[in-house]
């Protein structure tokens, strides 16, 4: 094991070379770029043996690493942004030909008007199309996520495409010290990808084909039934992760000093660290609130939600997007999987963050503040409103 | 209400004559409802179409699967696809055919009726003899043994909806009328079961792949011409081999074309570049 | 009992759901004679999703891989790119797409292709129209063309923009092999998907396709049609390899439109004076091909370029 001070962008290009990925294909676009940049360095030294595809549109980007993938490759590609919203259709084919790409999203916000900042609009946008979604907050997070998610794809059981994503800047152009594993330890947890390959050239099949009403739905079916795989094989993959490793990042839905809170807030990526930290401060001054962070949102961390509402009142859901005519994605998922179960806390959504817009230790104590007052479930937008203490105090 | 399936041919008109019937019955005051089925839409291909017709607004969106009345465009239909499926007891099959109805195979207890609608399309000049248009005639004939519409709303939605030959339609319409014959109900058959035949079924393999030949798939039944090889002045220059889109013919070991009759869509195609015109296209009903 | 002179082994089914006297279906058939089974061939939306029948059935003997309309020529490049990374030898990797799928909306992918120098066949099969949905207009539709998107009615007199030339978009992009066919031309056809084949680099096909309902025509007239396609001029076969032309038909001199016009309802509208254009056409497209031919016969070959995918 090396420590090495690493962006997340670069985080993620060391783990697509741990995890010897085979055909790459990628275009450039802020903030995402360096990933490629830094792979293709790899490729260009020997570091990593893979094929680079430098493909004309994010839209080619998923199609070849699709087909590369019914071939049996291992795969990888990256983007973000409008490029994400631009492979839309190929994100379905990947799922639904379960293809066990990982994709590196570094999140930010959708035009008009053009912003680069972090912002969740892109993969928000994209959860119904059958991709495992992870959010980390750290760049050790992104490396390990992306060795995970590698492993959760490949599963028999599962083999579905995987996205890890990284908020904008926060993460992608954050560099701190990251436990970069040694190849043999990855190799150990991560052979090489067998036993599925779909199409075998000089063998009859056609892969893709069309069905009417009759077949349909089989094939859709079968595609749930693998995504109801994860909870089940994640734990699995991630305990031993942590054997060879020593690392684990808590399932889908990892929670801090919740036990006995009056009050969680659920969040998402970068503001989870700044949130634990006002966590801390705000149990030290003798409030009982706690953090959950929304790790794994596809699919939904249903269970883990329902064994932390049976123990919690108010429960503050943050979303860095804002799903139009309705509110925040995942305070109404939240919301949506609680209602189903048999504890039903006050779930009040707030909206922070969005196009790259700082999320204060202020913004988080207000959110806190507001979630322990008088009972509001009404979704608000928690940084518009000026904050009566500076900001970055 | 009452519910009426078509099955036709790609071409043929079935479509049209769904919603003509549908324009028809409107036209008489009544509530319709006409859609087709999307599937594999070639000419010849087997096509089926959906009308309901009832005096109150049409409550149901789905396909017809238990239909009071079958109308088959084409009599080939029902040597190759399973045109009876979920007809009622005591419902009607309606088949373009110059058979008298006791002749026609049905389900026990479904009434039969006939009308020679090819000849009458014919005589009034309505498509070719590969690929007469026989929506019309039948669609007067369906009038006449059903009473679901009246002809003379038939002729008045001809007028307006047809876009080709409104009069020869309307003609035709009124001879399909005048001449369609009903018989009885089919007697229960020998072995007690309906007689009409299921279309081929295949089974689902695992996995995601397809991998089963198409060629357990008889698009034979498509075609209303078959090629008629004279091998006595066959050259064996096997163009008609060389030139088959369907892959429907073979080379015996002497060289002579062999027709694979399962296969063969009767595009004529092997009987136009044949060089010393040895192939003949004959109407399918009369070749091999 | 004259020799076979195509392959006699078939690599597509028979039970396929293309209309009877499918052009594109004997496009399939004799393509796959010259690629033979290892192929991989990559099919986005077009006729053939469906000619090829439906799950679990499948009317092509070698590896089939659906991808969205747009995407063919990426498609192409990912499979490469596997197929070298795997190791596995000796496979053809093969797109197959209509001319909307080529020409329209699959340029970008076709385009980023043909640069990235991919080791891979990009076959239009051109129908001229987007047929399978019912015969709309596309950028390779002719000129004056009746579709349903052109009709001839009021003051419009079917497509009002000539046909896209596809293969002066490719040969901009300096493929190693690129070859116009025609099925009504069995042993030319198969002989350059056999070129094709045998090349490396990027590589394209540019095949004509008669479509009896979208053309408006018999269906046992494909063959007759696509012959006069090629022997008015309209539709030269030729091929060009590193830039070199040579034209494989049509020989001597050129038939007159008129037939090849009127065989078909889509010009049913047609005056004569409109089809004396469209000879004139065909004539100076001929003369330009004939140049080409002569002009870069003495031409020496550039150096080959290598090949990523």
């Amino acid at each position: 094991m090396t420590r090495e001070v690493l962006s997340g962008n670069h985080a993620q290009s060391h783990a697509v070379r741990l995890a010897r990925a085979q055909v790459i294909s990628a275009y450039p676009i802020t903030p995402q770029t360096t990933i490629v940049e830094k792979l293709a360095e790899f490729v260009a030294t020997g570091a990593l043996e893979a094929q680079l595809i430098e493909v004309e549109s994010e839209h080619s980007a998923l199609q070849a690493v699709v087909s590369a993938s019914a071939l049996g490759a291992r795969t990888y590609t990256a983007t973000s942004s409008q490029g994400l919203l631009l492979m839309h259709e190929l994100l379905h084919w990947a799922a639904g030909l379960r293809a066990p790409i990982v994709m590196g999203v570094v999140n930010r916000a959708v035009a008009p008007p053009w912003n680069i900042g972090a912002d969740h609009t892109d993969t928000m946008s994209q959860r119904d199309t059958g991709w495992i979604q992870f959010y980390p907050e750290s760049n050790q997070e992104v490396l390990d996520t992306v060795l995970v998610a590698y492993r959760l794809a490949e599963t028999a059981e599962v083999r579905l495409p995987v996205m890890v994503s990284e908020d904008a800047f926060y993460l992608s152009h954050t560099v701190e010290p990251v436990d970069v594993p040694e190849p043999e330890i990855v190799d150990r947890f991560l052979p090489p990808r067998t036993g599925h390959a779909i199409l075998v050239p000089g063998t009859v099949g056609r892969l893709g084909s069309f069905t009417g009403p009759d077949r349909y739905v089989e094939f859709r079916r079968e595609l749930a039934r693998a995504s109801a795989q994860v909870p089940r094989v994640l734990p699995e993959v991630e305990e031993e992760y942590r054997r060879l490793t020593g690392r684990s990042h808590g399932g889908a839905l990892p929670t801090y000093r919740a036990e006995g809170a009056d009050a969680v807030l659920v969040t998402m990526g970068t503001m989870t660290t700044t949130a634990r930290t006002v966590v801390d401060e705000l149990r030290a001054a003798g409030q009982r609130v706690g953090l959950a962070k929304l790790r794994l949102f596809r699919p939904f961390p249903d269970t883990e939600l329902r064994r932390l509402a049976a123990t919690v009142d108010r429960l503050g859901v943050v979303d860095r997007s804002y799903t139009f005519g309705a509110s925040g994605a995942a305070a109404t998922e939240v919301q949506a999987a609680l209602y189903r179960g048999p504890h039903r806390p006050l779930v009040a959504g707030f909206l922070a963050g969005v196009g790259g817009r700082d999320v204060t230790p202020a913004h988080i104590r207000r959110m806190f503040a507001e979630l322990l007052g008088p009972a509001d479930p009404e979704p608000r937008w928690a940084d518009l409103a000026p904050l009566e203490v500076d900001v970055h105090g | 209400m009452i519910e009426i399936r078509f099955h036709g041919r790609g071409g043929q008109g079935a479509v049209l004559a769904s919603e003509l019937l549908a324009q028809a019955a409107f036209l008489d005051g009544r509530s319709p409802q006409s859609f087709p089925f999307f599937g594999v839409e070639r000419r010849g291909a087997p096509v089926t179409a959906y009308a309901r017709v009832d005096d109150r607004p049409i409550g149901v969106r789905t396909s017809i699967v238990t239909p009071d009345v079958v109308v088959v465009l084409e009599p080939g239909l029902l040597r190759t696809t399973s045109v009876g499926d979920g007809l009622r007891t005591g419902g009607l099959l309606l088949v373009n055919s110059p058979l008298p109805p006791a002749r026609l195979e049905a389900p026990d207890g479904v009434r039969r009726a006939s009308v020679d609608a090819t000849a009458i399309a014919l005589a009034h000049g309505l498509g070719s003899r590969t690929m007469p248009i026989v929506n019309t005639t039948i669609l007067g004939a369906l009038a006449r043994v059903t009473g679901v519409v009246s002809l003379e709303a038939l002729g008045r939605a001809i007028d307006r909806y047809v876009p080709a030959a409104p009069a020869e339609n309307r003609a035709a319409a009124t001879d399909g009328f005048a001449s369609v014959r009903l018989g009885d109900p089919a007697a229960p058959s020998a072995n007690g079961a309906a007689r009409i035949p299921f279309a081929v079924t295949v089974p689902i393999p695992e996995g995601p792949l397809a991998r089963l030949p198409s060629s357990s798939i008889r698009t034979g039944s498509w075609r209303t011409l078959v090629p008629e090889i004279d091998e006595r002045r066959c050259t064996r220059c096997n163009f008609c081999w060389k030139y088959c889109p369907d892959d429907a013919i073979e080379l015996d070991g002497r060289g002579y074309p062999v027709l694979v009759l399962d296969a063969c869509k009767g595009c004529g195609i092997c009987a136009e570049v044949c060089p010393p015109h040895t192939i003949a296209m004959v109407a399918a009903s009369e070749g091999p | 009992m004259a020799k076979l002179t195509l392959p006699a082994e078939e690599w597509m089914y028979r039970g396929h759901a293309a209309c009877p006297g499918c052009g594109p279906a004997l496009a399939m058939r004799l393509l796959l004679k010259g690629l033979g089974p290892r192929t991989i061939l990559a099919i986005p939306a077009c006729c053939w999703t469906v000619i090829a029948t439906p799950f679990p059935t499948t009317a092509l003997a070698v590896a089939v891989l659906d991808n969205p309309i747009e995407s063919t020529g990426a498609s192409l490049a990912g499979l490469r790119a596997a197929a070298d990374a795997l190791g596995l030898a000796d496979v053809t990797v093969a797109g197959f797409a209509g001319d909307g799928g080529t020409a329209d909306i699959g340029l970008q992918a076709l385009s980023g292709m043909l640069e990235r120098r991919t080791d891979a066949i990009f076959v239009m099969y051109d129908n001229e129209g987007y047929m399978n949905t019912g015969v709309q207009r596309s950028g390779a539709t002719p000129q004056g063309a009746w579709t349903t998107t052109t009709p001839v009615a009021g003051t419009r007199r079917g497509k009002r923009e000539p046909k896209k030339e596809i293969m002066e978009v490719v040969l901009a992009h300096h493929p190693s092999y690129a070859a116009t066919a025609n099925p009504a031309f069995p042993e030319d056809l198969v002989r350059k998907a056999e070129r094709a084949r045998a090349a490396r680099g990027p590589r394209f096909l540019h095949i004509l396709a008669p479509c009896p309902p979208g053309w408006r025509f018999s269906s046992e007239e494909t063959i007759a049609l696509g012959r006069l396609a090629t022997e008015t001029g309209l539709f030269p076969l030729y091929e060009v390899e590193d830039g070199v032309y040579r034209i494989t038909r049509p020989y001597g001199t050129l038939k007159p439109v008129d037939e090849y016009v009127r065989a078909q309802g889509r010009f049913r509208h047609w005056t004569d004076a409109e089809i004396r254009e469209l000879g004139a056409q065909a004539r100076a497209g001929w003369e330009r091909l004939c140049r080409r031919e002569r002009e870069t016969a003495a031409v020496a070959r550039p150096p080959p370029i290598p090949l990523t995918a």
